[in-house]
């Protein structure tokens, strides 16, 4: 047990945890984005994977994963705007409309990259981001290792909490975005355009969402597979419930997964006994078990899943 | 009235299915293909020769299970994303079983191997059911983590506890189902599951029990306020759901891949999930749409040795039909347009007195 409390092993563990803990928390607030519109999207491991794809094609042609990252958010937007355009325009069930969104992205995902590719075995690599750190702030002993010393993407993404919560807290554009999540009818009468409000926000859940997407191919490992998302979008979901529609709390929760994510892959390269099946289960488990003892209470927009019809009384 | 809303039902799906492949043809030729020689290939491919449609049944066989587990499960309004996960742990079961060397006959091994892989399934799916029920957990999340918790343990048990030899894989199963048209792989589990299907069929549209469950499925609360076990009725089409996904599993490993590796089951839950949706979620149109999803799987292949074209083409046609169904039975929906199709029904009915 000792080497859990040596340094360098407790220095890797948090600094893998924050990187594990990006995307998890960028799809998360994207979730957070499109359910304070009404819309709850269950098409994010989707959306992430055509992401994915997108900005691993971009960076591996270009050779800079700084447009990989741009283009993962506008393919991110692109499909979302389908899910957009099924859901607000023609009243599509969410759950449904996004679960064909589940199915439609990774096959049109993989479609895409074996026509670059091929379908040969070699997997094409492309360079990987970067880590830039934070002048002065990167050489504290330790703290500035874990925290200070990670790709722009993470220090954005971090970033993007206190931006959220300020938005939907203290702005009044914020509260009225906020309202069309809660009582659209209630919003339109005080004339806020509900439909407007209800696009913009699936462009920026599909942006924040293609960018977890692309961050997995353009920072994480420098290879697209399919399945490479591997239930993210799903877990994001969990993070959303589990931090109570909070950005504070879902911070803690993309910790905590970004935690179990880190530990586990911790233990596969020390401990070389254990199967690593085993160990890989640690994250879907303890999504489970987070949901069980913190997920009881439906805190969520209240009217969150339901279609909205203009003229409808 | 009645039989328009049918009527559509009817349509939506076959127009979806019609429309992708148009889509389908153009971006066939545009990436320098010659789509009918392609769908010449492709319907080939599934119906060229007795093998041929032999392999598109064997291919449909899972699919009518995992289509079946998510028709039955949404028809009571639950949303069961686990099939998958149902799939793997009947086909593990079962695999554990021929393992241990019970020593049984051939026909009771059989039975016996089947029935536990539902009983897994069921159990598997009756988690998810468990913690709605009484934690009001979302049933999609807490399935999903249990399809990547059942995979990994399937993988640990063909790389460690029951691993053949040196490859990552199992031992075959002892006892097969029998092959039932000569010079075809088509098994006995085709009629297991055209028998599923009428079953759930009968006990959806014909019993008291299954006009409880569906009405819980168009609207909870009126079942509630009617007395109807609501709960209860969701946990028990969790545990069916499953069951029929294990059973599944069960199946496809004793008639089809004989033993467990690397990427068993794998797509089958989502791919049931779009079958019962692009189907209506009718335990008919399921079969019907399970054995389509099969064609484009066995006729891919021929096609791709015929013209050259990628087989992830088809996929596309796939992921389309869905795209197209869900869209289109949300369009006809629409206040607007049900106000045209209720006009439209009325016209012809004028003077033959309401």
């Amino acid at each position: 047990m000792d080497i859990f409390l040596s340094l360098p092993f407790l220095q890797e563990l948090l600094l893998s945890t924050l990187r594990m803990a990006t995307p998890i928390l960028i799809v998360a607030l994207a979730e957070l984005y499109s359910e304070r519109a009404g819309l709850v999207n269950i098409g994010l491991d989707g959306i992430m994977a055509f992401g994915a794809l997108a900005g691993f094609l971009v960076s591996y042609q270009t050779g800079n994963p700084y447009l990989g990252i741009l283009a993962g958010a506008l393919g991110g937007i692109l499909v979302n705007l389908v899910y957009a355009f099924g859901t607000i325009q023609l009243g599509a069930q969410q759950i449904v409309f996004g679960m064909a969104i589940n199915i439609f992205a990774p096959a049109i995902a993989s479609f895409i990259y074996k026509m670059a590719f091929g379908s040969s075995s070699s997997l094409a690599q492309a360079t990987l981001m970067a880590a830039i750190p934070i002048p002065g702030l990167s050489r504290i002993p330790f703290i500035g290792d874990v925290f200070f010393n990670h790709t722009p993407i993470v220090y954005l993404t971090f970033l993007l909490v206190p931006i959220t919560y300020v938005f939907f807290a203290k702005t009044i554009p914020g509260l009225n975005y906020k309202s069309v999540g809660e009582y659209p009818k209630a919003a339109e009468s005080s004339g806020i355009h509900v439909v407007m409000v209800k696009y913009k926000a699936s462009i920026i859940c599909g942006a924040l969402a293609g960018i977890g997407g692309a961050y997995l191919t353009t920072s994480y490992i420098s290879t697209y597979s399919d399945g490479v998302v591997s239930g993210r979008g799903f877990i994001a979901l969990t993070a959303v419930i589990f931090g109570r529609w909070m950005p504070g709390g879902i911070l803690l929760a993309a910790l905590f997964f970004g935690f179990t994510d880190a530990l586990q892959l911790r233990f596969q390269v020390m401990n070389s006994k254990t199967p690593y099946q085993l160990l890989a289960m640690i994250p879907y488990i303890s999504t489970l078990f987070a949901l069980i003892f913190f997920g009881i209470k439906k805190a969520g927009p209240a009217s969150s899943g339901k279609p909205y019809f203009r003229e409808e009384r | 009235m009645k039989m328009n809303t049918k009527v559509v039902q009817f349509l939506v799906p076959v127009l979806s299915i019609l429309f992708s492949f148009f889509i389908g043809a153009i971006l066939i030729a545009s990436i320098g293909g010659n789509p009918i020689e392609a769908f010449q290939f492709l319907f080939k491919g599934a119906f060229g020769t007795k093998a041929n449609i032999g392999e598109t049944i064997v291919k449909a066989t899972p699919l009518i299970f995992t289509g079946l587990a998510a028709t039955f499960a949404y028809k009571c309004g639950v949303f069961n994303l686990g099939a998958e996960g149902q799939f793997v742990m009947g086909a593990v079961v079962t695999i554990w079983l021929s393992s241990i060397q019970l020593g049984l006959p051939r026909i009771p091994m059989l039975m016996l191997s089947i029935v536990a892989g539902a009983v897994a399934g069921g159990l598997w799916g009756a988690i998810p059911g468990v913690l709605k029920i009484t934690r009001g957990l979302n049933e999609m999340i807490v399935s999903i983590m249990l399809n990547y918790i059942a995979i990994l343990f399937m993988g640990f048990l063909y790389s460690g506890p029951l691993r053949e030899d040196n490859l990552p894989q199992t031992a075959q199963v002892i006892v097969k189902l029998p092959r039932i048209i000569a010079k075809t792989r088509v098994h006995v589990g085709i009629v297991i599951a055209l028998v599923v299907a009428f079953l759930i069929y009968y006990f959806m549209f014909h019993t008291a029990y299954g006009f409880k469950l569906r009405s819980v499925g168009l609207n909870r609360r009126a079942a509630q306020v009617n007395g109807f076990p609501v709960k209860t009725l969701m946990l028990l089409s969790f545990i069916v759901s499953g069951a029929i996904a294990g059973l599944g599993g069960s199946v496809e490993l004793l008639g089809t891949q004989y033993r467990l590796m690397a990427g068993f089951g794998e797509g089958f839950g989502f791919d049931g999930v779009a079958i019962a949706l692009i189907g209506q979620l009718n335990p008919i149109g399921t079969l019907l749409v399970a054995y389509l999803f099969a064609i484009l799987r066995t006729g891919a292949t021929t096609m791709q040795v015929g013209t050259g074209l990628p087989t992830s083409v088809i996929d596309i046609i796939q992921a389309l039909v869905i795209v197209f169904a869900v869209a289109g039975s949300a369009l006809v929906n629409l206040p607007k347009i049900r106000q045209v199709l209720a006009n439209w029904s009325a016209e012809p009915k004028k003077g033959q007195g309401n």
